[in-house]
């Protein structure tokens, strides 16, 4: 024997609920299948609950009178096993789908308020439902996406507004997929910058930030070496006028690039573009900045007659008096931190140029002599070469980095 | 002889039509011609009231037009797609109209127009304003067999309304003949089904045309519902001018089906002495001068300028969504 | 809470009938029979001979409606199933759409289309023709979600001088109830912002409007605020309430019950795509039912549809990203 749950039927499409008007039969009632166990009313026609199967009436919980859901239990039946089975293992109710979840409590949530409709809670529609996946997958993460490094229509029309770049976020943390900073990630980083104390950087620190950001945007590599530098310091104590030590390296560095110009090219989608003539620049620093003064065609031209042209282009750097035409960039740029202090370092080449050599300072150390057989005092310092690793390699900056050490230890051949 | 002076004016207006779209680059779009049921079309037309019957025009019903009062301009404007037609260039040749006069703006989903006379007699009737007007709605026997020409018959059957199906049998539905087209050996038995009375005509000839079209227009105005009429006669045009009608056969043309009623009417009117031959003459000169000088005034007038329409669907403006013009 | 969604219909009808003459109703068994849901029990009685048992031929039922309107009648045809409506798609898209403008005569009329899926309907009683219809020039195609919009945009639809595909929801009949059909607030063709948020726009109409209500509830307890948009109206689709949202929220879900391809919601996303990119942080999502003819059984038809289930994990999905 089982007992099996007599429910409102749909009785219709769209019906929701009916109301019973009749009981036709009592609890404890011998019923065939078939037979008509209560009158109901839809808002469409009167129609009759009927016995699944053959049986006794158990509980009858339907009053007269009153609106029932459809799929709420009316009353019970007791059938054998067999019929039970027949009309399905489980009967309906014991589903977890069918069973009603508890209407929810009242929501006292301003965001609610006003709204202009209310549901019935208990309604079926609103029972638990299958989950299933939506029709629509989309929104694929995208790859890479951790930081600021994917940009959002949305992230990117406020920095546009607000006139910001990809690098001034590197410091916000996304919480969006992937990491990603999410618009309120933004906007959070922003009004957290309004603790802070703010002024204006200056115009020369934005130009040297907007360089230096866009020559980031490539694959930057360095090597790095070392070059003695005594042959050339006894070359400069017998110069006149006497060039700088950066001379030196510019000079060196304008010989070995014309020995291959393909060095100082720039990747241009599937071509190098190589330059047109070996205009080497070098950096001056200047109050906030530095500037990049270029020196036109060394290959062409000996050291002795560079020095007065380098001295005057390092005085108008420095008195911000370039020459319109020196706002052309060279080919390659030197850099003498070694004026720093500096032993070694990795200067970034500007955007429009793939090399960038730097000068450490000189630093006299002792260096085993087979030829004394002991150790003798040598003026050494490193010079690194940072590059487009696009264009070169560590092998072929290597090599350009040892011919450039060569030259410079040969200073009379400059 | 109203009738008749109806087909001259028809037939002059139509030759002139083919005429401009055999000269090419006047009219906006293709030419349908009534050319071989002029007689029929216009015995139906001269028992119509302008601005109290209803006619619902197929797209060989020159003659219905100018017999029921469509004003004369009105053709030659909507061909040429003079913003003064009652178009404005927004729709062409056959498919004008004035509904708000009785005549009705045909689509080309042909029997979609049963059901719309029948609605506006239905709403003339609820509104008590019908009186004795009645409403025709004219097709071809291919027309018959569209779902909308049965829904639509079938509807205004159900409803007793005084609606005249003017069927024309003119042998071709565009190029397919009448045993692709249907079964029946009549037409016209098909009212039996509806519950409608229905009859057939020889369309060629004039006479019987106008004999019939009283009577059926009668009943229909004295309260017996829907009536069905067929008239037989042959399309003496292609569908359109840009169709030769090369695939109806010869014998077909020369069989009496294919006489044109045109020369028949006349030959009518000559016997029974209601016009000689020079006031035939006369007639037909005068309607050549009209025609001409429709056609003057048409072509003249301002096309449509596309920078001063509205681009507006709905009559109620602030509903019409206005981003999709730039 | 005793006035149905069914009954505002009902009841708007009746004001309609009872305000002007011109109006009338043509369906099938809507006379004394009341129609099939019953939305016009008792109407043929009060108005005699305005309340008409229409054969059952939706080409020509449509077709008469518009003779009629040409003639200065306000028809309201009652499609017995809004999947039927397809039998008098022509007179519809065709005729009635383009009457106004190729002839400058307006075409009042209003189609009901007892619109949507309830259990057990089927392929051919669940349907929801708002895309279809929208996608003609010269239609009017409004979808109300409340009891209230069920009353007050019937009334607007009847006495608009332009064809009105009115889309009433079958599951909303009965199961919506309210205790007044309260005040006209909003005209056809605006927006309402059926719940406040800031994190994600959800744009729905009709019957969805309630399954997005329940999934922003859901989401609440996560700290989330999602904002529902009920369109009411599809065409004109109010964008400027839509963008207004997605630049509060940056996410948008398009919500709708019809199959996904083309129709409302991808309409919806269209538009702030177009208009509004720069508002997006998320790429826009839309959720329907699947692309299948709606099943019969309830289980899958439960599947087919989004639910609130469906919605509450697009909706992570979305606010996730």
């Amino acid at each position: 024997m089982a007992l099996f749950p007599i429910i409102m039927p749909q009785l219709g499409e769209s019906i929701a609920e009916a109301t019973v008007l009749k009981i036709l039969v009592k609890p404890g009632e011998q019923v065939s299948a078939d037979q008509e166990l209560f009158e109901v009313e839809t808002n469409k026609a009167t129609m009759a609950v009927i016995s699944p199967a053959p049986g006794q009436v158990g509980s009858i919980t339907a009053t007269i009178g009153t609106s029932y859901a459809v799929g709420s239990r009316l009353a019970e039946l007791v059938v054998s096993q067999k019929d039970a089975e027949a009309l399905g293992q489980t009967p309906p109710c014991s589903q977890p789908e069918c069973v009603p979840e508890e209407p929810q409590k009242s929501r006292p949530d301003a965001s609610t308020a006003g709204v202009h409709f209310a549901v019935n809670q208990n309604d079926a529609i609103y029972q638990k439902q299958p989950t299933v996946e939506p029709v629509v997958g989309g929104l694929p993460v995208p790859a890479g996406a951790a930081g600021a490094s994917y940009i959002s229509p949305r992230m990117r029309a406020r920095m546009t507004e607000l006139g910001l770049n990809a690098a001034d976020l590197a410091g916000v943390a996304g919480t969006g997929a992937g990491g990603r900073v999410t618009v309120e990630d933004f906007e959070g980083f922003l009004r957290a910058l309004e603790q802070h104390r703010m002024t204006p950087a200056s115009t020369m620190r934005m130009a040297v930030a907007d360089a230096m950001r866009r020559s980031w945007t490539r694959p930057l590599a360095t090597v790095g070496t070392s070059v003695i530098l005594d042959p050339m310091l006894a070359h400069r104590k017998k110069a006149n006028p006497k060039p700088g030590p950066a001379l030196y390296a510019i000079r060196a560095l304008a010989i070995a690039l014309s020995e291959n110009t393909a060095m100082a090219g720039r990747l241009v989608g599937n071509r190098i573009v190589h330059p047109l003539a070996i205009d080497i620049g070098f950096a001056v620093e200047v109050d906030d900045g530095v500037l990049v003064p270029n020196l036109r065609g060394v290959d062409k031209i000996p050291l002795v007659q560079l020095v007065d042209k380098y001295n005057s282009l390092v005085d108008k750097a420095r008195t911000r008096r370039l020459p319109p035409d020196q706002t052309r960039p060279g080919i390659a740029t030197v850099t003498n931190f070694g004026t720093f202090g500096i032993i070694w370092a990795t200067p970034i080449p500007l955007p429009e140029q793939n090399l960038v050599l730097g000068l450490g300072a000189g630093t006299k150390q002792p260096v085993w002599s087979d030829e004394v057989n002991q150790f003798i005092p040598v003026t050494i310092a490193e010079l690194t070469l940072s590059f487009d690793h696009r264009i070169l390699d560590g092998g072929g900056a290597g090599r350009l980095l040892a011919r450039v050490a060569q030259l410079m230890q040969s200073p009379e051949h400059l | 002889m109203e009738a008749f002076r109806v087909m001259v004016r028809a037939r002059t207006l139509e030759d002139k039509l083919a005429n401009l779209y055999k000269a090419g680059g006047r009219l906006v779009g293709g030419v349908y011609l009534g050319k071989g049921q002029e007689a029929y079309s216009a015995a139906l037309g001269i028992q119509l009231r302008w601005q109290h019957d209803i006619l619902g025009p197929f797209i060989r019903d020159q003659a219905a037009r100018i017999a029921f009062g469509e004003p004369p301009l009105d053709p030659m404007r909507t061909y040429f797609g003079s913003v003064r037609g009652p178009m404005r260039g927004r729709d062409g040749n056959v498919h004008r109209g004035r509904p708000k006069d009785g005549l009705p703006a045909m689509i080309s989903h042909i029997g979609s127009m049963v059901s719309l006379v029948s609605g506006m007699l239905f709403a003339r009737r609820m509104q008590g304003r019908l009186g004795d007007a009645v409403g025709a709605v004219t097709l071809g026997e291919g027309g018959t067999s569209t779902g909308a020409f049965h829904e639509g018959v079938n509807l205004a059957a159900v409803e007793k309304l005084p609606l005249i199906i003017a069927v024309t049998n003119n042998q071709y539905s565009y190029s397919t003949s009448n045993d692709r087209q249907f079964a029946c050996s009549d037409l016209a038995e098909r009212a039996k089904g509806y519950g409608i009375q229905g009859r057939n005509v020889d369309g060629t000839d004039l006479i019987q045309c106008v004999q019939a079209f009283d009577e059926v227009v009668r009943a229909a105005r004295s309260g017996s519902g829907p009536q069905l009429i067929i008239g037989h006669t042959l399309r003496l045009t292609g569908h359109g001018e840009h169709d030769d009608s090369s695939y109806i056969p010869e014998s077909v043309k020369k069989s009496p089906i294919g006489r044109d009623c045109m020369l028949i009417a006349e030959q009518q009117i000559l016997e029974h002495a209601w016009m000689n031959d020079k006031e035939i003459a006369e007639w037909k000169n005068t309607c050549r001068a009209d025609v001409e000088r429709m056609v003057a005034t048409a072509m003249k007038e301002p096309a449509p300028d596309p920078f001063k329409e509205p681009w507006r669907a709905l009559s109620t403006s602030e509903l019409c969504e206005g981003q999709w013009t730039v | 809470m005793s006035l149905t969604y069914l009954e505002a219909i009902r009841e708007a009808q009746y004001e309609a009938l009872r305000r002007n003459p011109d109006v009338f109703i043509y369906g099938q068994d809507i006379g004394q029979f009341g129609g099939a849901f019953k939305a016009t029990k008792g109407l043929m009685n009060e108005f005699p001979g305005r309340v008409l048992d229409a054969p059952i031929s939706e080409d020509a039922m449509v077709g008469l409606a518009i003779g009629a309107a040409i003639e200065g009648s306000r028809p309201i045809v009652e499609m017995q199933f809004a999947d039927f409506s397809s039998v008098g798609f022509n007179q519809i898209v065709n005729q009635a759409a383009t009457l106004y403008w190729r002839t400058d005569v307006p075409c009042p009329i209003t189609i009901r289309l007892p619109s949507g899926g309830t259990a057990g309907s089927g392929p051919f009683h669940s349907q929801s023709m708002e895309s279809i219809y929208a996608h003609y020039p010269g239609l009017v195609i409004v979808c109300p979600a409340t009891v209230e919009d069920a009353y007050w945009m019937l009334l607007d639809s009847v006495e608009l001088d332009d064809p009105v595909i009115f889309c009433e929801h079958k599951f909303l009949y009965y199961h919506l109830k309210a205790d007044s059909f309260g005040e006209r607030d909003l005209p056809i063709g605006r927006a309402r912002i059926a719940r406040p948020g800031r994190d994600a726009t959800v744009v729905t109409y009709s019957a969805m409007v309630h399954e997005a209500v329940r999934a922003a509830d859901e989401l609440q307890q996560d700290g989330y605020q999602v904002e529902v948009v009920d369109l009411r109206s599809v065409k004109p689709m109010d964008v400027d309430t839509i963008l207004a949202s997605v630049a509060r929220t940056g996410r948008l879900l398009a919500l709708g019950e019809s199959f996904p391809w083309g129709g409302v919601t991808a309409e919806v996303v269209a538009r702030v795509v177009t208009d509004g990119f720069h508002l997006l942080d998320a790429p826009p999502m839309r959720l329907n039912s699947k692309d299948t003819p709606i099943p019969y059984h309830t289980q899958l038809w439960k599947a087919h549809r989004p639910t609130v289930a469906t919605v509450t994990d697009a909706l992570r999905r979305l606010l996730r990203y």
